[in-house]
């Protein structure tokens, strides 16, 4: 475990907490988005997802809708092949909206 | 309240489309839309809208099924003679358990109107009592091969301001198809509160090929006054 960098914000606690494992796609990103939409904005999601296309698809995705990545490592403890991954909730004004 | 396991199944991609998520299915869940006359674009749009998740759906239409209801989409010409709301919610239910269909009962309070009637006549009586109770709605003609749907925002110019002659062609199956999708999404973008000032406008759909312009009030039109609230 590496010491966090001086200038790095504080990371809070997770809120809430996804278990995907069991998931495929699109399901892994659908619960995803509704577990992140039931958490305010700056609240942080832990998810357990596994490697393949679940933690090619859930971070990556994750990001392109505006949420912050503050976490992604392995967990060994949860199992093999599995991750650990914490999300924070995009402001509410970054939300898309339907034209 | 939330929604369930099977409803996130059921709805997972529809869930997540921008500004609509949890919050916007939720809304379709409690929304209760009359669904209103018994024209062609009515069979296509009540599967439609039982498929994106509203959550009641009063079929209003006083007729019996016709032989050539069969091009409907929802009726067996076992199904003739029966009256049409009956038939239509029995296969509104069956495509869909997470679906409360009926014909209206008395008291009935819809939070929104799908005008679906077989004339433009009868689409303006029935368009213009929703716009007096306040109730957003979508009117829905099919004409040959398209034909037109109409928005009606609480407040927007009226289906009166925005009507126009249209080809007056035979209905045909997929011109219903066409029509009755695209009213049903507009009611859902309505009842889902995706838009936060929807605006009132009509889709006129020729060949495939549709116009999109916004309606205008007509000088001196009743709408100006506004509507009488819903009680």
């Amino acid at each position: 475990m590496t010491a966090p960098l001086r200038s790095a914000p504080r990371v809070a606690n997770p809120v809430a907490r996804l278990d995907i494992r069991d998931l495929a796609c699109p399901l892994t990103w659908v619960r995803t988005s509704v577990a992140l939409g039931r958490i305010r904005p700056g609240e942080v999601l832990e998810v357990l997802l596994r490697e393949g296309e679940p933690l090619e698809n859930i971070p990556r995705t994750a990001a392109e809708e505006g949420h912050l990545i503050l976490r992604l490592e392995r967990a060994p403890g949860e199992g093999e092949g599995v991750w650990r991954a914490w999300l924070a909730r995009r402001a509410r004004e970054e939300e898309g909206r339907w034209p | 309240m939330a929604l369930s396991e099977a409803e996130i199944g059921r709805f997972a991609r529809q869930v997540l489309l921008p500004g609509l998520g949890e919050e916007g299915q939720e809304r379709l869940r409690a929304a209760r839309v009359r669904v209103a006359g018994g024209g062609p674009g009515t069979a296509p749009a009540l599967l439609y809208l039982a498929a994106a998740g509203v959550g009641t759906l009063w079929i209003d239409d006083p007729d019996a099924v016709a032989p050539g209801d069969g091009a409907g989409f929802m009726f067996d010409t076992s199904d003739v003679g029966r009256p049409r709301a009956v038939a239509a919610a029995e296969a509104v239910r069956a495509a869909s358990g997470l679906v409360q269909a009926d014909v209206p009962r008395p008291g009935a309070k819809p939070t929104a109107v799908l005008v679906s009637a077989p004339t433009q006549e009868v689409s303006r009586a029935v368009a213009e009592e929703a716009r007096l109770l306040g109730l957003p709605h979508v009117v829905v003609e099919v004409d040959g091969q398209g034909g037109a749907v109409t928005v009606v925002p609480a407040g927007a110019p009226c289906y009166a301001c925005a009507v126009r002659p249209g080809l007056g062609a035979e209905p045909t199956p997929a011109g219903a198809a066409t029509v009755g999708a695209l009213a049903a999404l507009e009611l859902v973008l309505l009842a889902a509160g995706v838009a936060e000032e929807p605006r009132g406008r009509r889709v006129e759909v020729f060949r495939g090929t549709p116009l999109t312009r916004a309606t205008a009030r007509q000088p001196g039109c009743a709408c100006a006054a506004g509507a009488v609230p819903a009680t």
